[in-house]
């Protein structure tokens, strides 16, 4: 696991600073991106990123639509599923990107970092156990706002005490899949990097790490599409507006 | 907390929040209604051409009707018309030999006249010239009884010869 310099450090409210420094990077990124786009929209004959970011809205709507039960819950959850598409892609791809490492040669202790030690100071921010379970915790209380709009509907779900275990597994794994997808890409790619060269000078990792960077590249897609996905199947399960089959 | 670290989970879900209120604002809402926009306009061209279609059909059925009309009111125009004329050049016709028999029985009465009255005064002359011939030839042979028997034998005679 890649070390991190933290605030606040010793204690148990301390703040990994990697991660909510590019939490807020990669939200500047996709901010800025998608602005660009939105600042020349052509509604006849839309072009380039346009294309892309209206394919990203339709291809949420679709996704949104197979797992809500209501054109309302579409409406509502869209935003947020394609919000959270867009940003955790860029967000996972990140740390397949560049690999930043900090060697300092004196403490700094405010930050808890220690002389002669590596940190990572660039990883996706996905990367973090407490970034993604925050995530999902956040997917479950909009899921339970959500469905608290028909409370006595969302009480008789409850009278199957299984549902309750589904309150608990479902954020957790919700989370843990996607930090450990990314967690185990990255953890990889710094492992093959540090592979010794042969005879001081053959990158021996190289190839390995190629195919290793392709696959992660799939997979980092393949997990923000699996979180979206999700987030609209628990909000979805959460909307009674329609009676329950 | 081991590995837990709330802090962390609060600061980057807290920035996790705020992108995705700038996200929403500067670029979903406008992406999101310029195609909803683009949606009701696609609905509203395909609305107007299913109307303007159906309107020229019926302004097609409208005008295909009229010139239907046109076309009855021109023949039944045409066949009074015809009739008409007909009826009028049978009318001249009659007319015409109406008036044809008319002069021609005028003409023939009026040479009837003429030769009735070039015969009378024919008649009257012979009866003039044959009395005077005869009274020259009586003069004193007789009497004034005799020459009126004569006279009126005499016309008697003529009226024969000229009927």
């Amino acid at each position: 696991m890649p070390k991190h310099p933290f605030l606040f450090d010793g204690t148990w409210y301390r703040v990994d600073l990697v991660t909510v420094f590019w939490t807020l990077v990669i939200g500047a990124i996709v901010a800025i991106t998608l602005a660009v786009v939105a600042r020349r929209l052509d509604m006849r004959s839309p072009r380039g990123l346009q294309n892309v970011m209206e394919w990203a809205i339709e291809f949420a709507r679709n996704m949104a639509g197979d797992t809500m039960p209501s054109e309302r819950g579409v409406r509502f959850v869209l935003p947020f599923a394609f919000v959270t598409l867009v940003y955790l892609f860029a967000a996972n791809w990140l740390g397949l990107i560049v690999t930043l490492e900090f060697e300092p040669a004196q403490d700094i202790s405010w930050l808890g970092i220690h002389a002669h030690t590596v940190y990572s100071l660039l990883n996706s921010p996905t990367e973090n156990m407490n970034m993604t379970l925050g995530l999902a915790l956040l997917v479950w209380l909009v899921s339970h706002a959500y469905g608290l709009r028909h409370p006595w509907r969302w009480l008789k779900t409850y009278r199957n005490p299984m549902a309750i275990i589904d309150e608990v597994t479902n954020p957790l794994t919700h989370g843990m899949r996607l930090f450990g997808n990314i967690l185990a890409g990255e953890v990889l790619i710094e492992a093959i990097l540090k592979m010794p060269m042969l005879f001081g000078w053959v990158p021996t990792g190289l190839p390995l790490l190629i195919i290793w960077l392709l696959y992660s590249m799939f997979v980092s897609t393949i997990q923000a599409y699996i979180f979206a996905l999700l987030l609209t199947l628990y909000i979805g399960h959460k909307d009674y507006s329609v009676a329950h089959h | 907390m081991g590995i837990l670290e709330p802090g962390t989970m609060i600061v980057s879900v807290l920035g996790f929040l705020i992108s995705f209120g700038i996200v929403y604002k500067v670029a979903f809402k406008p992406l999101a209604n310029m195609m909803e926009q683009r949606r009701v306009h696609i609905e509203n061209q395909i609305n107007a051409a299913e109307r303007d279609r159906a309107e020229a059909e019926r302004l097609l059925a409208e005008q295909r009707k009229l010139l239907e009309e046109a076309r009855n009111e021109a023949r039944q125009l045409l066949d009074t018309a015809r009739a008409r004329a007909d009826e009028q050049a049978r009318q001249i016709v009659q007319e015409a030999k109406a008036e044809a028999d008319r002069l021609l029985t005028e003409g023939r009465q009026l040479i009837e006249r003429e030769r009735a009255e070039a015969m009378n005064q024919v008649l009257q002359t012979v009866t003039e010239l044959s009395v005077q011939l005869a009274a020259k030839l009586l003069r004193g042979h007789t009497s004034e009884a005799v020459q009126r028997d004569m006279v009126a034998e005499a016309e008697r005679h003529l009226g024969e010869l000229v009927s």
